[in-house]
């Protein structure tokens, strides 16, 4: 409509010009006649007559002009608003589904295995609709063959560790047994009754461990603190290794700060966490060596530190001291019973009670590990 | 010294567990399920355990199971319960159901025959 507009004015722009050159022409032609004195009356009225004729086209011509800017400014206007429409429909159409795309998304990389988005609307979106959806359902079906194969694992070494300790029972049993007749025995038999009472003794701590570790994982690992005397507590786990340092020349010093607070602590699980420790500490360091026990309160803690100046442990393995299976230098482990969940476990054990568990280390100067337990309520 | 009934659905664990508490001077009567340890208790008092030492999980009837039917039936002879570990015992024995303790496996025989002489005095 504008362009046809346009194309009138243009025209009619044409032939207005051409009217006031006509007009121009008609007026110079009649001055000539007066400047002549030729009819000068009949000149003056053409004069006049032309100039109102220029006047009355240059109005029309400005109508005209006005109204083709006008129908100009309204087609443009129509375009846009067309054009917008358009648009609007357009973006409002993918709007909505792509709001729903990025909502689903969000959720499903929350953990909502169920989010899906509804097919529908413009042909692209509905195709990204698709093509997240069967995204989602991917995800679940391995997520809830994950969770299936996790929960069978860890059913797995629950009834493993549940069967296997009616056999080791026996095992361990009748080695003990053969050990309260002991002065029948020869002396190779008594070692080879030793050699069986340390490696079921060993098959069991693997199994506790193992034990700890699936139902850790399975969230069923639990703990049941009661108010406990934690420098007793320290005092008797000392005690109990104390033999065994001293068989390897090896000072245990201990050094419990007195009056210190009774904390909210399962004593047997804590009493595993020192044991592991204290083991560790006389298993990786040389005869002669010297660990240290300590037992301080500072400030809402309660921290139990082992320390020890044996070989350290070196940085690269520093980091991953608390990992599964992780044990020390392969030079050493030689010589050590542990089966390389005890810090992994210790870790969760102490966790569990809301404290912490951590590791220094320099190789060449010792390492210390410190718990740390939250003293405050139960004092 | 104390007359104790032992169940177990191991013959290799009752051995085990019978030699054990014999040498250490007590009278052993065993059981394999835990019916027969409510049979052994029907049979009369002339017989009747001082102690009561139950596997947890056997075939048939449970230790547990056996307890809870006997306790039912007035009888309170204390009960020690053999099991895997702990907790899963403790969590198929109802809290109201007198138990006088529980032994895990392996078994600690120090510690067993502690409880026992201490049960049983």
């Amino acid at each position: 409509m504008a362009v046809i507009g346009v194309a009138r004015f243009i025209q009619e722009r044409q032939s207005f010009e051409s009217s006031i050159e006509r007009s121009y022409q008609a007026e110079m032609a009649a001055r000539v006649r007066l400047a002549e004195g030729r009819r000068p009356t009949a000149a003056r009225a053409i004069i006049a007559a032309q100039q109102t004729q220029r006047n009355q086209l240059q109005d029309n011509i400005s109508t005209e002009t006005r109204n083709t800017a006008l129908l100009v400014a309204a087609g443009i206007i129509a375009g846009l608003t067309g054009a917008l429409l358009l648009f609007s429909g357009l973006i409002a159409s993918m709007r909505r589904p792509l709001e729903e795309l990025v909502d689903a998304a969000g959720r499903l990389a929350g953990g909502d295995r169920s989010a899906r988005v509804e097919i529908g609307g413009l042909s692209e979106t509905a195709t990204l609709g698709t093509a997240f959806n069967e995204m989602a359902d991917e995800l679940e079906r391995e997520a809830s063959q994950r969770d299936q194969l996790d929960r069978m694992k860890d059913e797995f070494v629950l009834t493993a560790s549940h069967e296997l300790r009616s056999p080791l029972t026996s095992v361990q049993g009748f080695a003990e047994l053969l050990m309260l007749e002991r002065e029948k025995l020869t002396a190779a038999q008594y070692d080879t009754v030793e050699i069986i009472l340390d490696n079921s003794r060993h098959l069991v701590r693997l199994l506790n461990d193992l034990l700890d570790l699936a139902r850790s994982d399975a969230g069923r690992l639990t703990i049941h603190p009661v108010p406990t005397e934690i420098g007793s507590l320290v005092e008797d786990v000392v005690r109990s290794i104390r033999a065994q340092t001293e068989a390897a020349s090896q000072a245990l010093e201990l050094e419990i700060q007195p009056g210190l607070p009774q904390i909210a602590v399962e004593p047997d699980r804590i009493r595993q966490v020192l044991v592991n420790l204290l083991t560790n500490a006389h298993e990786y360091c040389p005869q002669g060596a010297s660990i240290r026990v300590t037992a301080v309160h500072s400030g809402d803690q309660v921290e139990l530190a082992v320390s020890d100046d044996g070989p350290g442990i070196p940085v690269e393995q520093l980091s991953h001291i608390f990992d599964r299976f992780t044990r020390g230098d392969a030079g050493l482990t030689q010589r050590v019973g542990g089966t390389g969940l005890g810090l992994a476990i210790s870790k969760s054990l102490v966790e569990l009670h809301g404290g912490t568990l951590s590791a220094d280390s320099s190789p060449g100067q010792g390492s210390t590990f410190r718990v740390r337990l939250p003293a405050g309520g139960d004092r | 010294m104390a007359r104790v009934l032992v169940a177990d659905d191991s013959e290799t664990i009752l051995l085990l567990l019978r030699t054990r508490l014999e040498m250490a001077g007590h009278e052993v009567q065993t059981a394999t399920d835990g019916q027969e340890v409510i049979d052994t208790l029907h049979r009369g008092a002339a017989q009747a355990p001082d102690l009561l030492l139950l596997d947890a999980m056997m075939p048939r009837k449970s230790g547990i199971d056996a307890l809870r039917e006997l306790r039912a039936e007035g009888v309170d002879t204390p009960a020690l319960i053999v099991s895997a570990h702990q907790d899963a015992a403790a969590a198929d024995a109802p809290t109201d159901l007198e138990i006088s303790g529980y032994v895990t496996k392996p078994i600690d025989f120090e510690r067993l025959l502690a409880s026992i002489v201490e049960l049983t005095s």
